[in-house]
């Protein structure tokens, strides 16, 4: 294999995308063949889409990277070659709108190097920090506007505040890594790419408010950011950066054992005390009494990430950034339906058209709403899109900003299942304490199945509506507080589609299964029978008929013929099938 | 610190800092129902039946958890505020699987209490069994042989086997012990009622009253009491000497007279009784026949006069030669099985429907089978006429239409069917309707227009009993004396008219029907698994020639035994329950909002506990209890979500000490944990 002279360096992104992508056995080729050219195993640089990745850094100080890079000599060679094949394109208006503040090292250097994350800049917050005061760096972050990321908004410097006129034997700073919206994973990527920069942020918080312990409760799932968050944690007690004010600050990662609710802070607390994972009233608040009774704050992974830069270049630079009541860049994690997911980083204020349509790359012809915090959050439909995105629009709009995931739901979606879909996810995940949480969003969740298989009264919308607003209401804490919102959501801007469902029975996305048919069109069939091979129930008879009794409606069939002749239709409303 | 001052309900008050709301609304008179909390642990936060509203932002607040803030403004009595308790109580009802009361008590239209009366039975004591019959039963030994035995129909143990024989135990109760037994008598406190008729409902209705202290006057137009029991159920079935013993209770109760021979509209007037009385209950039943809509009807004899006559007669008459009984109730049975005993060897009994449709009990058409009746089905009578001394009835074939209102499928005429048929008596036995007094409002169905509720008719007049409800049965009878005499005690005692709240609020598992063996629970590990004890009847042959009793009373030993088939389904907790009692106090529906209840199994390992998951409501005090008060943690919560249980530590039985703690038992606010001993 011939390798270019010009190649310095050469970077495979090894974040969780990457290994899932295959980039291990990239790795394994690259090493195979480039003897003593330096290969750096990189975090996330945003375009999961796009993995595996590898970057070579050229002696002419020049950056090519190769996407999709498939494991095999043959793109291997092409890379080392520096050949044009595989070359990877930012879509320009992604590099016009994305502003990479707090992912600017993600992708870029060694998660483990300790040293690559000084020689980019890293620690100079920190640095920064211990010559100010403490009330200085919690005005300087008060000023900024930090708004913590994980979901509530509430400003960062305040609750610092809060902590820091606490007098205590001990104080306890928290960083909850317990990331558990589906779809969501702008923490695992920060952790897993910059551990060092989510530490720096924690160390400043830490000495700002005098803390003196630090818990990562992280969710055992990331096992990645584990990993290098213990690398870190190791480096930086190497390095005596835990050491503030002659006093050593303990940094331990507690693995959750994943409960969703655990992501709410109280019921993180009782996790972390060794108790059952729920959620207590208010107040009195953690900063107040917290873990095992002592003062005890606790910030989001993405809220401690913002924090070195912001003090490093000062609150002004911050604030300039974002809208007027949300400042700085919010992370996004973009899945869906749409060809190039992902992680993104943006200013605030930035509309969801920008986001979805420009950054995101999704089709505005095919595209139906997007879904905005996660299960707990809601839908905005498409000519809604023009909203800025900061934690005040979407909140007035029945969504919220949520931790930063984001859903595009196609046209050939069904809102109701979409709503079905996410409830199922919350009443599972709710602790089970609130009555309006436990058995509320087990009655709703129960409405929507008995909708989506064509069963539903009108009776039912109306319990929605009536039983949806009393749960968020009669609930303690995030999750019953918001579970309810995918559905009024889509009650609110799809309500049609629920009449559908409901008065017709029927689904006009062809997407809830117990109202549809599989149909073959025999008059197109080429008799491959790869659709009757295929078939793990035996639906499709030597005939080519489909016994729609029989069918599961896994969609096999559809996805195996080749010339498109089988497809959904409306139940009943088959021309050639049972 | 200091003292904080808040608006609660629209009024400022003054609380000390370390009190919640719940707290201070109770001190000012202002009740907050809540389930899951607990002086005695630390706070849960769970139930959300506490809820109080602030009023500035907006938001509800839990008031057992919540400390009031100066300056706040604390909606807690709200119809906002009201309603978010009751879907709070109607969601944990919705989750809540038991039985308040036990299918069978609440099958009975009586609501006789039949689990405790078998209870009582089953341990020998029935005394005991007769006194708790008679809280809802006055007729023990006339039910106890004639019931259709509503209960039975929906005890559970018809799940897998046969019904507990319920009925048989009231009969030997009574049989045992009716002479010596006397309730114990308030003194009359000076009220009066007159009763016109002295059936099942008129009496009853004296006998609640005379519970109550008020005395009254029974008028009856026949000769003796008794009404339906007496004139219209045959001697084999309740044998009148026991009837005569059974009434002969009431007068010596004192404050109880019967006066016979007295007809309203002859020699008794509403006028009159309006005036003597404080109230009036009428419960003259229904005694006049329904026609049977052919031709020459007047030929035929009417079923409860041919009853009537025989039974005026002492049960012995002439041989009616071959009769052909109309109908295919219970009077129709009657008839049939009446006129084998006279004598007649060609009794035919002519049913429009077929025998599934035969609103007779099945015992009945069973036993007239046996003593050789004839059943012609789908057989209309279209015309009777009288030749040569011989009776001619012509009837249609008739075949099954669709279902009509009732459920039952419609009988409809096959064209050219009609055939004769030769008779010396037709009897005809299609129903009864009330003949209502003049001047008396009637509905459409001509019995007595009373208020569904209260059984008031108007001014102090009540009215219950077949002549409101149509023919029914001697249970419904009582259940309706029972209704008048409560309404008349409130009448009395409030001035006012209104609804008797009892046994309104039930939650149920469900049908027995809709259940599996494994959905009963059972509160003892020793439930009888034998065969149900029946009757040891009169051969047929001989059954044929006497009016005797049909069945002999079954015997002491057998009952004891048959009540070890009791499945005791109420709720342990029947009287103490939170969930129950704040239910009633919001009105929350039990099934207002349907869903999938858990399964997740009781435990009645312990000797002395129970523990029924399906009923809790997962406030979380009994854990705590045992953490916080007893030190003992032995109990803990479980999974998540709507699955969440309570459960001992892999699920191992609880350690006999808890025998002397039951801690977490007196705290439990339903009867997810108790003590398997039931009063």
């Amino acid at each position: 294999m011939t390798i270019n002279d010009k190649i310095k360096k050469i970077k495979t992104g090894m974040a969780s995308c990457g290994i899932a992508a295959g980039a291990e056995d990239v790795l394994t080729l690259l090493k195979e063949h480039t003897g003593d050219i330096l290969i750096d195993e990189v975090g996330c640089f945003g375009h999961c889409y796009c993995e595996p990745v590898v970057e070579i850094e050229t002696t002419d100080g020049e950056s090519i990277i190769y996407s999709h890079v498939a494991p095999n000599a043959k793109s291997i060679a092409n890379i080392l070659e520096l050949g044009e094949d595989g070359r990877f394109k930012i879509n320009p208006a992604r590099k016009a709108k994305e502003l990479l503040k707090v992912t600017r090292l993600a992708g870029v250097i060694d998660p483990t190097s300790y040293e690559e994350y000084v020689e980019n800049g890293g620690y100079a917050g920190l640095t920064k920090a211990l010559t100010m005061g403490r009330e200085e760096l919690i005005d300087e972050v008060k000023k900024s506007g930090l708004r913590g990321r994980g979901g509530g908004g509430f400003p960062t410097g305040m609750k610092w505040g809060f902590l820091a006129a606490k007098k205590a034997e001990q104080k306890i700073l928290i960083c909850n890594a317990d990331e558990g919206d589906p779809g969501a994973f702008m923490d695992r990527s920060l952790m897993e790419s910059v551990p060092h920069q989510v530490l720096e942020g924690m160390l400043i918080a830490a000495y700002a408010t005098g803390s003196t312990r630090i818990f990562i409760y992280c969710r055992a799932e990331y096992p990645l950011a584990i990993k290098h968050l213990n690398i870190a944690i190791e480096q930086i007690k190497e390095h005596k950066l835990n050491i503030i004010d002659g006093r050593e600050i303990d940094i331990f990662v507690k693995e959750g054992a994943g409960a969703f609710v655990c992501g709410e802070e109280t019921a993180l607390i009782h996790s972390l005390e060794g108790q059952r994972g729920t959620p207590r009233f208010r107040p009195p608040f953690p900063t107040d009494s917290g873990w095992k009774g002592y003062p005890t704050m606790i910030n989001n992974v993405e809220t401690f990430g913002n924090v070195p830069y912001l003090i490093a270049d000062g609150a002004e630079s911050y604030a300039g950034i974002g809208s007027e009541s949300s400042k700085g860049t919010k992370l996004f994690a973009l899945a869906g339906d749409l060809d190039s997911p992902g992680l993104v980083e943006v200013p605030m204020g930035i509309t969801l058209r920008e986001i979805v349509f420009d950054i995101g790359g999704a089709d505005p012809e095919t595209t139906k709403a997007v879904q905005t915090g996660g299960p707990s959050g809601g839908c905005i439909p498409v000519e809604l899109f023009d909203t800025p995105v900061d934690y005040d629009s979407l909140k007035a709009l029945g969504a919220i900003m949520g931790s930063g995931g984001m859903i595009i739901i196609g046209k050939n979606r069904c809102m109701v299942e979409t709503a079905r879909y996410f409830l199922d996810f919350t009443h599972r995940e709710s602790c089970g304490k609130c009555t309006f949480c436990r058995v509320g969003t087990k009655r709703m969740f129960e409405t929507l199945e008995r909708i989506t298989a064509g069963e539903g009264v009108p009776e039912d919308l109306d319990f929605l509506a009536e039983m949806g607003p009393k749960v968020i209401k009669g609930s303690l804490c995030g999750l019953g507080q918001t579970a309810p919102n995918p559905v009024l959501a889509t009650l609110r801007y799809y309500r049609h589609e629920y009449e559908n469902h409901v008065n017709n029975k029927q689904c006009e996305e062809l997407a809830c299964e117990k109202l549809v048919d599989i149909e073959l069109d025999q008059d197109n069939c080429v008799k491959c029978k790869l659709c009757i091979k295929n078939c793990p129930v035996d639906a499709v008879s030597d005939d080519f008929v489909i016994d729609n009794n029989k069918c599961t409606r896994c969609n096999t069939c559809i996805e195996v013929c080749p010339k498109n002749t089988i497809f959904r239709v409306k139940k009943g409303e088959g021309f050639y099938s049972e | 610190m200091s003292n904080i001052k808040f608006i609660l309900d629209g009024k400022e008050v003054t609380a000390e800092p370390n009190k919640t709301i719940v707290n201070i609304a109770t001190e000012n008179g202002i009740h907050i129902p809540t389930l899951c909390h607990n002086e005695k642990v630390s706070r849960t936060t769970s139930c959300f039946v506490c809820v109080v509203k602030d009023a500035k932002t907006g938001r509800f607040l839990p008031s057992c958890s919540a400390y009031p803030v100066p300056g706040q403004e604390i909606d807690a009595s709200s119809d906002e505020v009201k309603d978010m308790r009751k879907t709070a109580l109607e969601l944990l009802l919705s989750e809540h699987a038991g039985d308040c009361e036990a299918p069978c008590t609440m099958a009975c239209p009586a609501h006789a209490m039949v689990e405790e009366y078998v209870r009582a039975g089953r341990d020998g004591d029935f005394l005991e069994c007769l006194k708790i019959l008679k809280k809802r039963i006055p007729l023990p030994m006339s039910i106890g042989r004639v019931c259709p035995r509503f209960c039975e129909k929906d005890c559970r143990k018809n799940v897998s086997d046969k019904p507990v024989a319920i009925n048989d135990f009231k009969r030997l109760a009574a049989d045992m012990y009716y002479d010596e037994y006397m309730e114990e008598l308030p003194e009359l406190n000076g009220k009066k009622v007159g009763i016109v008729g002295a059936g099942p409902a008129g009496i009853s209705t004296a006998y609640f009253l005379r519970l109550n202290g008020i005395e009254s006057v029974i008028y009856d137009q026949m000769p003796k009491p008794g009404g339906m029991l007496r004139y219209g159920i045959p001697e084999y079935r309740l044998p009148k000497a026991i009837l005569d013993k059974e009434l002969a209770h009431f007068p010596k109760m004192g404050g109880i007279k019967f006066e016979c021979n007295r007809k309203l509209g002859e020699n008794l007037s509403m006028e009159e009784l309006k005036k003597e009385f404080d109230a009036v209950a009428v419960t003259i039943g229904c005694w006049q026949p329904s026609s049977m809509r052919c031709e020459g009807e007047e030929l035929a004899v009417q079923g409860i006069d041919f009853l009537q006559e025989i039974a005026l007669n002492d049960w012995s008459g002439e041989n009616p030669g071959k009769v052909i009984v109309v109908g295919g109730g219970n009077t129709a049975m009657d008839c049939l099985r009446t006129s084998v005993r006279l004598g007649s060897d060609d009794v035919n009994c002519f049913y429009r429907r077929t025998e599934n449709e035969m609103p007779a009990e099945e015992i009945e058409i069973e036993e007239a089978k046996e003593e050789g009746v004839n059943f012609n089905f789908l057989t209309a009578p279209v015309k009777l006429r009288k030749e040569n001394g011989k009776l001619i009835l012509t009837c249609r074939k008739m075949k099954l239409g669709e279902p009509d209102a009732s459920g039952r499928r419609r009988p409809v005429p096959i064209e050219n069917s009609e055939y004769d048929t030769e008779a010396d008596m037709v009897i005809a036995a299609i129903g009864q309707k009330t003949d209502a007094p003049g001047g008396v409002r009637t509905n459409r169905w001509g019995g007595i227009d009373v208020s569904e509720e209260t059984y008031h008719l108007e001014d102090h007049v009540f009215a219950a009993g077949d002549c409101v409800t149509g023919a029914a049965t001697v249970v419904e009878g009582v259940a309706g004396g029972n209704k008048i005499a409560d309404g008349i005690v409130d009448f009395f005692s409030h001035g006012l008219v209104k609804p008797c709240p009892e046994f309104t609020f039930n939650v149920s598992r469900g049908h027995w029907r809709s259940l599996e063996k494994d959905d009963l629970v059972y509160l003892k590990e020793d439930v009888s698994e034998e065969p149900r004890a029946e009757f040891k009847f009169i051969p047929p042959e001989e059954r044929k020639t006497t009016f005797k009793e049909v069945a002999p009373t079954i015997s002491e030993c057998e009952i004891i035994e048959e009540g070890k088939r009791c499945i005791e389904c109420s709720c342990t907790a029947k009287g103490d329950c939170k969930l129950k009692e704040f239910s009633e106090e919001y009105l929350a529906v039990p099934d207002a909002i349907k869903g999938e209840r858990l399964k997740n199994g009781y435990d009645n390992r312990h000797p002395l506990i129970i523990q029924d998951r399906m009923k809790c409501i997962k406030c979380g005090i009994c854990v705590k209890v045992c953490k916080e008060v007893v030190n003992q943690n032995l109990l803990s919560l479980k999974q998540r979500g709507f699955s969440t249980k309570v459960e001992t530590s892999f699920g191992k039985v609880l350690p006999l000490s808890c025998k002397d703690c039951g801690a977490c038992i007196e705290e439990c606010p339903v009867g997810a944990l108790d003590w398997k001993i039931k009063e």
